[in-house]
């Protein structure tokens, strides 16, 4: 074959640039540590890394989900579990306020009551953020309003929030009811903290029951009335506690699961666009040496013709 | 008999330093002085040479090849123009991946693309389901939605731009190729004047000639016949552009309506069937990958309007509002967020009762969105329909530059096969040079024996 000028240098020329064209792809790949980074690189793969990356996003928001949820569980579990005190105590009161107890033992009874009320409904008007934990959806307003005589004795509670509880997404189509109403006379869904038509709890209205039949002296009511009445608010309380219990088991299981899925995608991403470092690397160094061989024999060729030799 | 070889010696010295001077010019064919001996006289010993003469000068030239370069010019113009005008989509699109993005919080506010942007939208909404009272969510989930509506404007403006440079670079190529017409049927004259009866082959105006038909090629796709006289006429489409020496016909671009620039010549109103060359090649990528791309946001964008709105409006506002769109606008174009919710959060309708500010009922079907099949986008979900759009773009240019490396490596081979043929080889011309310089100086040695020869004869004494 006749190998003329032109010909040399255009495959001369054609050669050195696919071999600098793939070495700047691999070193671009090295410094980004990616394969892929433009649709034209691997469509198939940027579809794909896409796709899982949405999938990542959502699993990190579930994260937050949880984690908010948590935290609202908690501040919830406290005030059931100070409400629950509250609940003790006046059982204990309830045993205490018996007929060898003299009136003025019954007024000291009827005024720690009387501070009882009130710190229970402090702890049911407890909030998580601007949200208040016990109104239901109705979580803009305090759930419980209390009413005091002259003398500063409770005369009523009332729950000013409603029965419904939102649902809250903690993985893909997994919900979870975190809330608990304040009270619930619907007889259906969640059970209400204080009072719920089903279990018969009506804890305010009882405390206040026994605050003023201990005020009245009347302790055979306070033992016949008020000491059964309380133990089913006690009863109620407590399957509060453990059904508080449950849901965090749940989101402490979905957070667990949401860890390890974040980890699963990141290294399906990873599998999808992450350049093979070690094996980039080789394949750099193959370029770079055969760019060089073609350089320096391509210069040494080029450089010589007939006229170098003729006198 | 000195005489006539010192001259056919120089034309053949001259011929080869042409040849030399042109080694880097890629048009360019080697020539040949074509030697013959000249005319024999009868004498009484029987035939007798008179020399040497030169009677051609040929160039080497195989009509082939020629045939196939040009050939393969429109396939190479056809897809660079493809390529070239995807790649300014990709631009405009912006879509990269950055294997980092996925692991940060979606809530960080720094997103890379529409698919980063449509995330956020959703984590947002969840965000709001989750604490349907925080205001801090919604300003949250309000800068989500303008980011993704403003980068779908940007993104859509971007490829608007994309398919008006293509117009422009349609009217460019017409204006060049009729140019190239042009100068063709002038070639095709002077060429036919020149190779008239008696005259000799127009060598360097066939160069040029066949450089002009390599670059229309490169534009668009013909078909070409030679006359008799040496013309090449030209036909596109079965529409006869050059006939001999005179343009019969020209190209023209025209608007077939709603910005769709088509290729027509000047006196046909339908436009050209294209084969190849970078016209076809600019209204293929335009009509092709690039529309696919622009319905594809537009339908993205109209289906996220309406199905946020639809979700939206029957919701509640933490004041009791209700009825208020989410997004106003139709398409990838002019999306955009309800000003009214941008400058007050809190009339996001997130609670499907009114009053209840707890209630995150439609903020959770909001947020639900982001997994539901959408029937308007083949039962794809959001992402998934514009991930597809994105691979969409990504296989059209992918394909192109597979095409362009492809057709590359074609023409390389045609062109250096041409080349061994055509090309000036430096060695070669050189030895030829020492070869004809030799024969130049015995020439003129031939003169000098025959001048020392008559001397001899004047100067005998008798």
């Amino acid at each position: 074959m006749r190998v003329t000028g032109n010909y040399f240098s255009q495959a001369f020329v054609n050669q050195v640039n696919s071999l600098s064209g793939r070495q700047q792809r691999l070193q671009n790949e090295i410094s980004t540590g990616q394969r892929i980074s433009a649709p034209e690189d691997d469509p198939a793969a940027v579809q794909r890394t896409l796709d899982l990356q949405a999938n990542q996003k959502a699993v990190t928001q579930y994260g937050n989900n949880i984690a908010t949820l948590q935290t609202r569980v908690t501040s919830s579990f406290n005030a059931i579990t100070a409400v629950k005190t509250v609940s003790d105590r006046a059982g204990e009161i309830a045993t205490l306020a018996d007929g060898t107890r003299s009136p003025d033992d019954l007024k000291t009874y009827a005024t720690e009551v009387t501070q009882m009320i009130k710190q229970a409904v402090q702890s049911m008007n407890g909030k998580d953020g601007d949200s208040y934990l016990f109104g239901g959806t109705q979580t803009n307003q305090p759930p419980f309003v209390m009413t005091t005589d002259a003398d500063g004795n409770v005369t009523g509670v009332t729950y000013q929030g409603n029965s419904s509880v939102a649902d809250k997404e903690i993985a893909s189509g997994v919900t979870v009811t975190a809330d608990v109403p304040g009270a619930n006379t619907s007889g259906t869904g969640a059970h209400g903290v204080i009072t719920d038509s089903r279990t018969g709890a009506d804890f305010f209205n009882h405390l206040i029951s026994l605050q003023n039949h201990l005020l009245a002296g009347d302790s055979s009511a306070v033992q016949t009335t008020d000491a059964p009445a309380l133990r089913s608010d006690e009863n109620n309380l407590i399957s509060q506690i453990s059904n508080n219990g449950g849901v965090q088991t749940q989101l402490e299981t979905a957070q667990t699961s949401n860890t390890k899925n974040s980890t699963d995608l990141t290294q399906m991403v990873s599998t999808q666009a992450d350049a093979d470092i070690t094996d980039t690397i080789v394949q750099l160094n193959q370029a770079q040496y055969a760019y060089q061989a073609a350089l320096q024999s391509g210069a040494g060729i080029m450089q010589k013709s007939l006229l170098d030799y003729l006198p | 008999m000195g005489a006539r070889s010192l001259q056919a010696q120089q034309t053949a010295v001259e011929v080869a330093g042409q040849n030399l001077a042109n080694v880097n010019n890629p048009a360019y064919a080697r020539q040949r002085v074509q030697i013959q001996t000249s005319t024999t006289v009868q004498t009484t010993l029987g035939q007798q040479g008179t020399g040497v003469q030169v009677t051609a000068i040929q160039q080497v030239r195989n009509a082939l090849l020629d045939n196939q370069v040009t050939g393969e010019m429109s396939v190479g113009g056809y897809w660079n123009s493809q390529q070239s005008g995807l790649q300014s989509a990709q631009v405009g699109l912006g879509e990269y991946i950055d294997s980092t993005s996925g692991t940060a919080t979606s809530t960080d506010g720094a997103t890379s693309g529409i698919a980063d942007d449509l995330s956020g939208l959703f984590s947002a909404f969840q965000g709001v389901a989750t604490s349907p009272e925080s205001l801090t969510q919604r300003q949250l989930l309000m800068s989500n939605a303008q980011t993704l509506a403003s980068r779908l404007n940007q993104t859509s403006a971007n490829l608007a731009d994309v398919k008006t440079t293509l117009n422009q670079s349609l009217d460019g190529n017409v204006k060049d190729a009729n140019q190239l017409l042009s100068d063709i049927a002038g070639l095709n004259k002077s060429i036919a004047d020149a190779e008239a009866p008696g005259g000799s082959q127009a060598n360097d105006l066939r160069d040029l000639r066949q450089s002009k038909l390599e670059s229309l090629s490169n534009l668009i796709n013909f078909t070409s016949s030679t006359g008799d006289n040496g013309a090449v006429n030209i036909t596109v489409d079965g529409n006869q552009l050059v006939s001999d020496s005179s343009v019969t016909d020209t190209l023209q671009s025209y608007d077939a309506g709603g910005g769709q620039m088509l290729i027509r010549t000047a006196t046909g109103g339908t436009p050209l069937n294209l084969t190849g060359g970078q016209m076809k090649g600019t209204i293929d990528a335009r009509d092709g990958a690039l529309a696919t791309l622009q319905s594809g946001l537009d339908t993205l964008a109209s289906q996220l309007i309406t199905q946020v709105n639809a979700v939206h409006g029957a919701g509640y506002g933490m004041n009791g509002t209700t009825g208020a769109k989410f997004f106003n606008g139709s398409d990838a174009s002019d999306i955009s967020v309800n000003s009214a919710l941008v400058s007050d959060p809190s009339l996001v309708q997130a609670a499907g009762a009114p009053g209840a500010s707890g209630d995150n009922s439609v903020a959770l079907a909001l947020a639900q969105l982001a997994d539901a099949p959408q029937a308007g986008l083949g039962n794809q979900t959001f992402s998934e329909s514009y991930d597809q759009t994105v691979a969409g773009l990504g296989y059209a240019l992918n394909n192109a530059n597979t095409q362009v490396t492809d057709s590359g490596k074609v023409q390389d081979m045609l062109s250096q096969q041409r080349d061994s043929v055509s090309g000036v080889s430096i060695d070669e011309e050189m030895t030829n040079l020492i070869g004809f310089q030799k024969a130049y100086a015995a020439s003129a040695k031939l003169i000098t024996t025959i001048d020392t020869m008559l001397d001899t004869v004047l100067n005998m004494k008798v």
